[in-house]
C-alpha cells in the first residue's frame, strides 16, 4: 500500500533547539494513525509543519508519492489535508453551515444557496454518522458537537487526510465513545486520519498505527499487531532519568498540609475527584501527570483561588475552608503559579513594586503608606541574593528573561515563614543554570520544615528531588508511590495514561 | 534607550507646531483674518487679570473631574460619569442649603462631605456591578449620567424649584456657603484651591500609599492581584467610589464657589472634557492641571476669538478632538522615529 502523505526527514527548531529532529512520517489511507508522546515531544510541531503552519528547516513532504511545498494552510487544504485544533475556530453566533462555507465562495456567491449547501452537508453527516443539523447555531452545540462539525468543515472541503490535534481532550466519556464511532467510519471510507495524543488507552482502542515521538525525536513506529499499553509506556516516557538530588528527609513538628475529599465540578466535568494527600513539614511531595489533568485545580483549590464546595483543607491543623486568599498567604503559603506572566506577575511595574504585589510581603507597608527605601533596599539585595540580572529595581519586569523573572516571585513567595510552598511548573522555560538554583531553594527550604507540593508534568523534575510521587490523572489521584530510587516507571506511564490504579 | 528618549522628546515637542498649524489653517478656512483671530485668542486667554482668572475657573471643575477619572482607569474602571457625579454632587449640595437645619458656618463642610460621598456612591454602582457581576462599566456609567441630569430635571421642578423663580432653579445659596473669592473683580474662588489640593493628594495616594499601590495592581493586572491575596473587588469598588467622589466635589465646589444655585446644565459637559484632560494628562494629576488649564485656555481663546474677529468658538471643540488624535498619532511616530535612529546606528 502507497501511503497518502510522507514526511521526510523533518527538522524544526526554535530558538536553538529542536522541536522535530528528522522526523519520518507515514500516513496510509484507510487507517487511523496515532501520534504519541508527551507534552513538548514535537506532535503538534510536526502537524502543524503538514498542515502549512511552520515550514519545515529541512526534509520533505510527498503527497501521493509527488513532492510538494506547503507553506500555508491554504496549500494543505488544496492537498487534500485539513486539520482539528485543540481549539476550535467557529464563528459561535453563526450557524453550522455558515461556519462551514465561511472564506468559500460557493457556486452562485454571493448569491449562494443555502439550501443546496445544507443538502450536501445533510449527506455527509448521514454518511459519517455525525448526525449535526446544519442550520443549527454554534453557540447552541455541545463541545462534543463542534468537533464533529469541524470534522465536517474539513470533508465538505474534500480532504482525504484529517489531522486531529488531541481529539479526546475536552471530550466526556461519552462523546469519547461517538467520537470513535465517526473515526472508523472515516477510515472505512478510505480517509487518513492522524490523531495526536498522549493516552494510551485510546492509542490501544483505535488505531492501526502509531508512532511515537520522544523529544523531538521519532523513537518508534509500530503496526496494531505489535501493540502493547507496556511497549508503548515505556516508549513514550522510557529514558534514563536523571540523576536524583533528593536530599534526606528530616522529621518536623507540625501536621503539614492535609487535603481531604476534594471535589471540583466545572462545566459538567468533575475537575477533581475525590483527591485526598497529606505533606509533612519537611517533605517534598510531586505531582506526575500530563498537563491539565486537574492539577492546576488542585494548586489553586489550596490557595484559595478557586472554590471548592466539598473537602476540606488544613495546614498544620488550621482548617483553610473559610480563609480567603490574603488570609491563607498570611499563615504562609507560597504560590509560584505555572503561569507567571497571568497569574504572577504585573508586566509594567518595576522589581521592587513587583515584590510587594503578595500580601506576605506586607512588611514594607506601615500605616497604609508604602516603606519606599525598605522595599528598595530589599528589592536590591534579593537581586543580588538570586543574581536577577536587570540594570535597575526600577526596570519595568516586562524587560526581564524568564528565568530573572520567575526568581523574583520565588524570592517575593518564599519568605522566611512560608510554612507551605506551592510549586507548579516552577522550572518551565528556565535554562538548566536556573532550573538547579530553583531545586535547590525547593531543597533548602525542605530542610527548613516547609511543605513543598511540586507539580509538574516533566517526570525527571519531579522524581529528581519528590520524596513521595502522586500520580494524577483526569481530576484523581491515580497513585502515589515512595520515591526511593527503585520505582517501576512502566507503572507510572500507566498511572498517568489512566490505565493502572493503585491503591 | 537615548535614542528612544529623544525620540519621545521630540515627537511631543512637534505636536505644537503642528496643532498651532492646523488650527490657524482652520481659521482661514472659516474665512476670518488670522491676525484678529489670533490676537482675540491671546486678549481671550491672558488679555487681563480678568480672562487669566476666568481660564482658571474653567480649569477649576476640570481639574477635579480629571483627576476623577483618572483615578478611576488606575484600577481599570473606565469611568465616563464624572458628569452624572458632577450633577450629584451639585443637587446634594443645593438641598442641603434648602432644608439642612445646621448652623450656617457648617454648610459648606457639609455639604462638601455629603457631594463628595453623592458623587462617590453614584460611581459605586456601576463600580459594585462591574467587580461583583463583570457588567460593562462604560455602559453604566453613561446610562447614570442621563439618569442624574434627569433627577436634577425633577428635583428642579418639585422639592429644589425656588418658588421666586421663574426658570426651574434653585433659591440662591446663603452667603455663609459661599467658597471665598481669591481674586477681587473677578470669579475666580478657592475650588482652584480644592482642586489643587486634591490633585495632590490623589499624586501622593496612587503613588505612596498601600491602597493606592493595590488599585494600581489591579488595574494593570487583575488575575495576579488576586492570586497574590490582594481582595480585587473591593479594590475597584473603592477606587469607583473615590473617582466618583471627586466628580462631586466638582459639582460643589461649582455651586458653592461659581453659580450660587442649581439649575439644568450647570455643567456644560465637563464630565466629559475631564475623560480629554486625564487622557492628555495621561492620568498623572500633574498632568491633568497642566491638560485641564490648557483646555481652559483654549475655550476662552477660541471665546474672545469669536468677540474679535466672529470665529466660532466650535473651532475649540475642533482643536481638542485633533489634539487628542495627534497624541494618540504620536505613539506611533515615536515608533518610526526611534525605527529610523536604530537603522542610523
Amino acid at each position: 500500500m502507497k501511503p497518502v502523505v510522507s514526511m521526510k526527514h523533518i527538522c524544526k527548531s526554535f530558538f536553538g533547539s529542536y522541536a522535530n529532529h528528522n522526523v519520518d512520517f507515514e500516513a496510509y489511507p484507510g487507517e487511523v494513525h496515532a501520534l504519541l508522546g508527551e507534552n513538548g515531544a514535537g506532535k503538534t510541531t510536526l502537524m502543524n509543519i503538514l498542515y502549512g503552519i511552520y515550514t519545515p528547516d529541512e526534509g520533505s513532504i510527498e503527497i501521493d508519492g509527488v513532492p510538494v511545498v506547503i507553506s500555508a494552510p491554504k496549500d494543505a487544504i488544496t492537498q487534500k489535508i485539513g486539520m482539528v485544533h485543540q481549539h476550535f475556530k467557529l464563528v459561535s453566533n453563526l450557524t453550522v453551515s455558515q461556519n462551514i462555507t465561511l472564506g468559500l465562495k460557493s457556486k452562485g456567491y454571493p448569491f449562494t444557496r443555502r439550501s443546496l449547501i445544507d443538502k450536501r452537508l445533510r449527506e455527509i453527516s448521514e454518511q459519517y454518522g455525525l448526525a449535526i443539523d446544519p442550520a443549527a447555531k454554534i453557540s447552541s452545540l455541545s463541545v462534543g458537537q463542534q468537533q464533529r462539525v469541524e470534522i465536517m468543515k474539513l470533508l465538505y472541503r474534500d480532504v482525504t487526510t484529517l489531522i486531529l490535534d488531541e481529539p479526546t481532550a475536552v471530550l466526556t466519556p461519552r462523546e469519547t465513545e461517538d467520537f470513535f464511532d465517526v473515526l472508523k467510519r472515516l477510515r472505512s471510507s478510505g480517509k487518513a486520519v492522524i490523531i495526536i495524543t498522549h493516552r494510551i488507552p485510546e492509542v490501544m482502542e483505535i488505531s492501526d498505527r502509531v508512532t511515537v515521538l520522544m523529544d523531538g525525536k521519532k523513537v518508534a513506529s509500530l503496526m496494531r499487531e505489535e501493540l502493547n499499553e507496556d511497549v508503548l509506556s515505556r516508549l513514550m516516557i522510557g529514558r534514563e532519568l536523571g540523576e536524583v538530588r533528593r536530599t534526606l528527609q528530616q522529621s518536623f513538628e507540625g501536621k503539614g498540609l492535609s487535603v481531604s475529599n476534594l471535589n471540583i465540578k466545572e462545566n459538567g466535568l468533575m475537575q477533581l475527584s475525590n483527591v485526598s494527600l497529606t505533606i509533612a513539614p519537611g517533605e517534598i511531595h510531586g505531582i506526575a501527570g500530563v498537563a491539565g489533568n486537574g492539577q492546576k485545580y488542585l494548586a489553586e483549590a489550596i490557595v484559595g483561588i478557586r472554590k471548592y464546595a466539598e473537602g476540606s483543607i488544613a495546614l498544620n491543623g488550621v482548617c483553610l475552608d473559610r480563609l480567603d486568599i490574603e488570609n491563607r498567604k498570611k499563615l504562609g503559603i507560597g504560590y509560584i503559579s505555572d503561569d507567571r506572566h497571568r497569574d504572577g506577575l504585573i508586566a509594567d511595574m518595576d522589581l521592587s513594586e513587583n515584590l510587594l504585589l503578595s500580601s506576605a510581603c506586607s512588611r514594607y507597608v506601615k500605616h497604609g503608606w508604602i516603606r519606599k527605601k525598605d522595599l528598595t533596599a530589599a528589592a536590591e539585595e534579593t537581586v543580588k541574593r538570586f543574581e536577577i540580572k536587570a540594570r535597575s529595581v526600577k526596570l519595568p519586569i516586562r524587560y526581564l528573561s524568564g528565568g530573572n523573572q520567575q526568581k523574583l516571585i520565588l524570592a517575593r513567595e518564599l519568605t522566611e515563614d512560608v510554612r507551605l510552598i506551592i510549586a507548579f511548573q516552577p522550572t518551565r522555560g528556565l535554562d538548566i543554570g536556573a532550573t538547579e538554583f530553583v531545586h535547590k531553594l525547593l531543597n533548602d527550604y525542605k530542610a527548613k520544615g516547609c511543605c513543598v507540593l511540586l507539580i509538574s508534568a516533566d517526570l525527571n523534575e519531579v522524581f529528581s528531588i519528590s520524596d513521595r510521587v502522586s500520580v494524577m490523572y483526569s481530576g484523581r489521584i491515580a497513585g502515589t508511590v515512595n520515591n526511593n530510587g527503585n520505582v517501576d516507571m512502566t507503572k507510572i506511564g500507566l498511572m498517568m495514561a489512566g490505565k493502572e490504579q493503585q491503591a | 534607550m537615548n535614542k528612544n528618549k529623544a525620540a519621545r522628546i521630540l515627537s511631543y515637542t512637534l505636536i505644537v507646531p503642528v496643532a498651532v498649524l492646523i488650527f490657524c489653517l482652520m481659521i482661514l478656512l472659516v474665512g476670518c483674518d488670522l491676525g484678529d483671530a489670533l490676537k482675540g485668542f491671546w486678549n481671550g486667554a491672558f488679555g487681563s487679570t480678568y480672562s487669566i482668572a476666568e481660564v482658571l475657573v474653567k480649569a477649576s471643575p476640570l481639574i477635579l473631574c480629571g483627576i476623577s477619572v483618572s483615578v478611576g482607569a488606575h484600577a481599570g474602571f473606565t469611568n465616563i460619569g464624572a458628569e452624572g457625579q458632577f450633577y450629584m454632587g451639585a443637587a446634594v449640595t443645593a438641598a442641603i442649603s434648602m432644608y439642612a437645619p445646621l448652623p450656617a458656618r457648617l454648610l459648606l463642610p457639609v455639604s462638601m462631605i455629603a457631594g463628595f460621598l453623592a458623587g462617590g456612591i453614584w460611581a459605586m454602582i456601576p463600580g459594585i456591578l462591574k467587580a461583583r457581576f463583570n457588567i460593562s462599566e462604560v455602559i453604566n456609567t453613561i446610562m447614570f449620567n442621563y439618569i442624574a441630569t434627569g433627577i436634577v430635571g425633577i428635583l428642579l421642578q418639585t422639592v429644589l424649584k425656588d418658588p421666586k423663580a421663574y426658570y426651574p432653579q434653585s433659591s440662591k445659596i446663603p452667603k455663609e456657603m459661599y467658597l471665598s473669592k481669591i481674586l477681587n473683580g473677578t470669579r475666580l474662588h478657592s475650588g482652584l484651591i480644592v482642586a489643587l489640593v486634591c490633585a495632590a493628594f490623589v499624586y501622593v495616594f496612587i503613588r505612596c500609599t498601600y491602597s493606592g499601590y493595590k488599585i494600581r495592581a489591579v488595574g494593570q493586572n487583575p488575575r495576579a492581584s488576586l492570586c497574590a491575596g490582594i481582595r480585587v473587588r473591593r479594590s475597584i469598588i473603592f477606587s469607583s467610589l473615590l473617582s466618583g467622589g471627586f466628580a462631586g466635589l466638582a459639582g460643589v465646589c461649582e455651586i458653592a464657589g461659581l453659580q450660587h444655585k442649581l439649575m439644568d446644565g450647570i455643567s456644560p459637559g465637563y464630565g466629559y472634557l475631564a475623560i480629554v484632560a486625564a487622557l492628555l494628562g495621561v492620568n498623572n494629576p500633574i498632568g491633568i492641571v497642566i491638560a485641564s488649564v490648557g483646555i481652559a485656555i483654549l475655550q476662552e481663546g477660541a471665546n474672545g476669538m469669536q468677540r474679535a474677529g466672529s470665529v466660532p468658538t466650535s473651532i475649540s471643540n475642533v482643536m481638542l478632538g485633533m489634539l487628542v488624535l495627534l497624541i494618540l498619532g504620536r505613539a506611533v511616530f515615536e515608533k518610526r522615529l526611534a525605527k529610523k535612529g536604530a537603522h542610523r546606528v
